[in-house]
C-alpha cells in the first residue's frame, strides 16, 4: 500500500491497497482510528451526484486490476476492480465481444468505479442496464467485512439480490474489489445514422424511431443553439442492419446527413461518453419517453442560461445538460443565474412527473437547489442499510 | 385455526369471502408446486386493493402471527408454503392491469396478474411482457416479482428484475413505500432491484409497473437431434462463442425425449436420440435466416444427427412441444417427481451432464434433464416413488450431490425456482457467514420483526444479532 497526499491544502491522504485483504485492513484500521473513507478508481466519478462528503483519505482499487477469470465461450468475465474499461475492451475485442457499458464517463473509467456509479448509458435499451449485467461482487463492507455477493452464472436467484444493492451505491456501503459482468457478442456491424434539422422536426423524427418496432440500438439527439442532430445507432448482423436501414429510411422519409459505419460509430458513441468532461455544471432531467419535446425544450432553455449544450437519450426520455467549460463563473451573480435556471428546469420536469437531478455542480450552487429535487420512495430503508453496511459511517459517501 | 378476533377483523377489511377459515377450503392452500412440502395455513386472505393488504397485514401482525404473501401457487420452491399455521394473503383477486401505456412501452398492473394475459393485453399495441415462465398462463407477476422468474427466452432478454420498473410495497408494519418508477431518476438505492427475488421475505407488492418490448417481427426455431447429449452441449456452447445470440437454446435429455413420446403429448421427437436441442432466433427477418443456418451448420459439425427447421407457426409449436410438455409427460413413468434447479458455466454442461448420469447410476435412479442450456440453468429432475422410503432417501442423497457438482463447478444453487424452504439448508454450499449474516440484515432492515414468509430462504442458524 502506498499513501499519497492528493492536495496539501486538504490533506486528503490516498491509498492504493493492492490485495482484498490489504483493503479490508484499511478500512478496520479506519473503523478503529473514526477516520473518513472515500472509496474511488481514478477519481474520474467523485463528484457525480453529490453523494461525496469530506474524507480524510480515499481508498483506490486502481491497483487492483488483474482478470481472475474470463471463459469466451461462458460470456463473462471476473476482474479486479481497478481494471480501466479501456483495458478491459482491448482483452475482449480478440475474441469478438464486448461489454455495452456507454454511462458517461465510462470511457475513462474502471469497472469498479463504472458499478459502483451504477449508471446506464443509451446502449440500455438494447443489452439492459448496467445492473442487468453486473452478476457477482466481491467488496469491503464499511465494517470492515468481505463479502462475495452473486457469482459468475447470468441466472442465479440465490438469496436476496445484493448485487444490484451494492451496484449503485457510490462507496456509500463498500468497496467493491471484484466484478463480474455478462458479456455479450460485439456486433457484426455498427452504423450511426444523423439527421440534422431544428430542434422540434429532430424530436419528433427520434420519437418516431422509438416507436417504431424496428431493432433500434440507441436514438440520441443532440442540440446547443436551436439547431439538432438525431444519431440513431444500428447494431447486429450486417444483413440485418442493411435492412433496419433501409425501412429506417422509408419511416422517417428522408436521407441522413450523415452516416458512421463500423469504427467511426464505435468511436462516436465512444467520445460521447465523455461529453461533459470537465464542465462545471451538469444536469440530468428526465420524463417519460412520449414526453421528450417537453423534456428538450427545458433541457435547452437551462443550456442557454449555462451557455451549453444538450444530449438527450430518445429511448429513455433523459436528456443531460452541461455548462461549456469555464462558462459558469463562481461569482455571486453567475451563480444566482445558473441556480435560478436550474431551479426552473426542476420546476418543469416536476410538473410532468419528471426529474431534474445534478450530476455536477460548484458545492454553491449545489447547496442552493440540491442535487436532487428528493421524493424517491424508501430514503428510510436506505438509510438503515446504510448503517447496516456501515455502522460507524466510516464511509464518507451517503445520498444526497 | 386463528383467533377469532383476527379473523372478524379480516373479515371487516377485506369482507367475508375473501377470508377463507374452512379447514377443508384451507387444504388448496397447504403447498405450493412442489408438493414435498405440505403446510396448512392457519387463514387464507385475498384482498383487492393496496388498502385492504395493508389492513390484512396489520391486522395479523398485531396477532403476533407470520404471514405469507401467495400468487398463483405455481413456485418450484416451497415459498408460498405457510409454516406454523401462518395466514396467507394471496394476490388472486388483485387482478386488473390498471393501464398499458403503449408510447412509453410500460404498464402498472396489479400483482395477481397472470404472466401469460399481460403479453396477450399488450399485444394490441404491438407490444409483449419478455420473462415467459413455464408456468406463465397460470402464474402471476407478483409471483414472478417474488422469485426473479426467468423461462426460456431470458437467455436474450433477461430475467424478470431486467422489467420491473416500480413497486408499490407494503411493508411487514403495513407501511406502504413506492420504489422506482419510469421517467424520473430517483436518488438513493436500487431497491426495487433489491426487492425482485426476495422471496415474499420484504414485503408485499401490490401495484407493479414493467417495461414491454415490441413483438419481434420474425421466429426461426430449429431442432437439433443429437446420439450423444456432450454433443447437443457441445452445440450450446458452439453457437454462443461464434456470436450468435439465439433468444432460447433449450436442451431435452433422451429419457425425456421418452417419457414425451409416450405420452400424449408426442411430439414426434426420434425416441432412440440422447438429446434434442430447441434452438429459437427471433428479430428482424432479414438476418434470421442466416443466423439459423449457421446454427444449423453448428449443430452438424457437434455431431447432430438430423436438424430439423419450422416453415410455420404450427411446425414451430410442435418443435416446442417435448419441451414444453416435458415435466406433464413424466408424470407418465414414476408417481414422484423432484424438480431440481442450478445453474453452471455453459462450458461446464458436458462434464456436468456427465456427472449427473453417474450420480443417476450409482444411486440406480432414472435422472431426465430438461433445461436452458443457453444459460447454463439445469433442471435435473429426479423420478422416484414416494412410498418407497429407501428411494426417496436415495433420492436425496443424489439430489444434494449434484447441488454440491454444479457449486464446484462455479454454479450457483438455482437459477430460477428460489431458495424457499427447499434450498434455504443449501445456501451455506455458496455464502459464509458474514455473506449469510448480510441477506439476514437487510431481511431485518425491511421486517424488523419477522413477519414475512418466516422459516424460508436463509437458514436460521446463520442469524447475527
Amino acid at each position: 500500500m502506498i499513501e499519497a497526499t492528493v492536495d496539501p491544502t486538504t490533506t486528503v491522504r490516498e491509498s492504493f491497497p493492492e490485495s482484498v485483504e490489504e483493503a479490508a485492513a484499511i478500512v478496520r484500521a479506519a473503523n478503529e482510528a473514526g477516520t473518513r473513507l472515500l472509496p474511488a478508481g481514478l477519481q474520474s466519478w467523485l463528484g457525480a451526484g453529490g453523494w461525496t462528503r469530506p474524507a480524510d483519505m480515499t481508498v483506490s482499487c486502481a491497483r487492483l486490476d488483474a482478470v481472475r477469470h474470463y471463459e469466451p465461450a461462458d460470456l463473462t468475465l471476473t476482474a479486479d476492480a481497478g481494471l480501466g474499461l479501456a483495458e478491459l475492451d482491448d482483452i475482449l475485442r480478440p475474441n469478438g465481444q464486448w461489454l455495452p457499458a456507454d454511462a458517461p464517463g465510462a470511457v475513462a473509467g474502471t469497472l469498479g468505479g463504472l458499478v459502483a456509479c451504477g449508471v446506464s448509458g443509451p446502449l440500455q435499451g438494447r443489452y439492459g442496464a448496467l445492473r442487468d449485467n453486473v452478476l457477482g461482487l466481491d467488496v469491503v463492507t464499511g465494517s470492515g467485512r468481505v463479502l462475495q455477493i452473486g457469482g459468475r452464472v447470468v441466472k442465479n436467484v440465490a438469496g436476496y439480490d445484493l448485487v444490484r444493492l451494492f451496484t449503485g451505491s457510490r462507496g456509500s456501503l463498500g468497496l467493491i474489489t471484484s466484478v463480474s459482468v455478462r458479456l455479450f457478442p460485439r456486433p457484426e456491424a455498427d452504423l450511426t445514422l444523423c439527421y440534422a434539422g431544428d430542434v422540434a422536426e429532430i424530436v419528433e423524427l427520434a420519437r418516431t424511431v422509438c416507436t417504431s418496432p424496428l431493432p433500434i440500438a440507441a436514438v440520441e439527439v443532440e442540440s446547443a443553439d436551436g439547431d439538432a442532430v438525431c444519431a440513431v445507432r444500428l447494431l447486429g448482423g450486417a444483413g440485418e442492419v442493411d435492412d433496419v436501414r433501409a425501412r429506417l429510411a422509408g419511416l422517417v422519409g428522408r436521407e441522413p446527413a450523415r452516416s458512421l459505419p463500423g469504427d467511426e460509430s464505435d468511436a462516436f458513441h465512444r467520445e460521447r461518453t465523455g461529453w461533459e468532461r470537465g464542465s462545471a455544471v451538469v444536469a440530468r432531467l428526465a420524463a417519460l419517453p412520449d414526453q421528450l419535446g417537453h423534456t428538450c425544450e427545458h433541457a435547452l432553455a437551462l443550456a442557454s442560461a449555462l451557455g451549453g449544450g444538450v444530449v438527450a437519450d430518445a429511448v429513455q426520455g433523459v436528456a443531460r445538460v452541461k455548462a461549456s467549460p469555464g462558462g459558469v463563473g463562481a461569482d455571486a451573480v453567475a451563480a444566482d443565474a445558473v441556480v435560478g435556471a436550474l431551479s426552473r428546469a426542476r420546476g418543469e420536469m416536476e410538473a410532468v412527473g419528471g426529474s431534474m437531478t445534478l450530476s455536477q455542480a460548484p458545492a454553491e450552487v449545489a447547496a442552493r437547489v440540491g442535487w436532487t429535487g428528493g421524493g424517491g420512495g424508501g430514503a428510510e430503508l436506505g438509510n438503515r442499510i446504510k448503517e447496516l453496511f456501515d455502522p460507524a459511517s466510516v464511509l464518507a459517501a451517503r445520498c444526497p | 385455526m386463528i383467533p377469532a378476533t383476527l379473523a372478524k377483523s379480516l373479515v371487516e377489511i377485506c369482507g367475508a369471502d375473501a377470508v377463507i377459515l374452512d379447514e377443508d377450503r384451507l387444504l388448496v392452500y397447504e403447498s405450493d408446486a412442489l408438493t414435498a412440502y405440505r403446510h396448512r395455513p392457519g387463514a387464507v386472505v385475498l384482498p383487492r386493493t393496496t388498502e385492504e393488504v395493508q389492513g390484512a397485514v396489520r391486522a395479523v401482525a398485531e396477532h403476533g402471527l407470520p404471514i405469507v404473501p401467495r400468487g398463483a401457487g405455481t413456485g418450484l420452491s416451497g415459498g408460498a408454503v405457510a409454516l406454523n399455521r401462518a395466514v396467507v394473503i394471496g394476490t388472486a383477486r388483485m387482478n386488473r392491469i390498471l393501464h398499458i401505456d403503449a408510447p412509453n412501452r410500460r404498464a402498472v398492473l396489479q400483482p395477481g396478474v397472470i404472466n401469460a394475459e399481460l403479453s396477450v393485453a399488450a399485444r394490441a399495441h404491438g407490444l409483449y411482457y419478455a420473462p415467459d415462465p413455464s408456468s406463465q398462463t397460470t402464474c402471476t407477476i407478483g409471483g414472478n416479482v417474488a422469485e426473479n422468474s426467468g423461462g426460456p427466452h431470458c437467455l436474450k432478454y433477461g430475467v424478470t428484475s431486467r422489467y420491473v420498473t416500480a413497486l408499490t410495497v407494503v411493508l411487514a408494519d403495513g407501511s406502504v413505500v413506492k420504489l422506482g418508477g419510469q421517467g424520473r431518476e430517483s436518488p438513493g438505492y436500487d431497491l426495487v432491484g433489491l426487492f425482485v427475488g426476495s422471496e415474499g421475505c420484504f414485503g408485499i407488492a401490490t401495484e407493479i409497473e414493467v417495461g414491454l418490448m415490441p413483438v419481434p417481427e420474425g421466429v426461426r426455431t430449429l431442432l437439433g437431434i443429437f446420439d450423444r447429449i456432450d454433443d447437443a452441449g457441445q452445440a450450446v456452447s458452439d453457437i454462443v462463442s461464434a456470436g450468435l445470440l439465439p433468444a432460447a437454446m433449450e436442451i431435452i435429455d433422451g429419457p425425456t425425449i421418452r417419457a414425451v413420446e409416450d405420452s400424449v403429448f408426442a411430439a414426434g421427437y426420434p425416441t432412440d436420440a440422447e438429446a434434442a436441442l430447441v434452438i429459437e432466433f427471433d428479430g428482424v427477418e432479414a438476418g434470421l435466416d442466416h443466423d439459423a443456418k449457421r446454427a444449423a451448420e453448428l449443430c452438424a459439425c457437434a455431431g447432430a444427427r438430423e436438424v430439423r427447421s419450422a416453415r410455420d407457426e404450427e411446425e414451430r409449436l410442435a418443435l416446442w412441444k417435448g419441451r414444453k410438455k416435458a415435466f406433464g409427460a413424466m408424470g407418465r413413468i414414476a408417481p414422484d417427481l423432484l424438480v431440481q434447479d442450478a445453474t453452471v458455466p455453459r462450458t461446464t454442461l458436458p462434464a456436468i451432464l456427465r456427472g449427473i448420469s453417474d450420480i443417476g447410476h450409482r444411486y440406480e435412479l432414472v435422472v431426465a434433464n430438461v433445461f436452458h442450456a443457453g444459460d447454463g440453468n439445469l433442471h435435473p429432475n429426479i423420478l422416484f416413488d414416494r412410498r418407497d422410503a429407501g428411494e426417496l432417501e436415495r433420492v436425496e442423497r443424489a439430489s444434494k450431490e449434484i447441488m454440491q457438482l454444479c457449486v464446484d463447478s462455479g454454479g450457483t444453487i438455482t437459477g430460477e425456482h428460489g431458495v424457499g424452504l427447499d434450498k434455504k439448508h443449501h445456501m451455506p454450499l455458496i455464502y459464509g457467514a458474514d455473506e449469510l449474516g448480510a441477506m439476514w440484515g437487510v431481511r431485518r432492515v425491511f421486517d424488523p420483526a419477522g413477519v414475512m414468509n418466516p422459516g424460508k430462504v436463509l437458514p436460521e442458524e446463520a442469524a447475527v444479532d
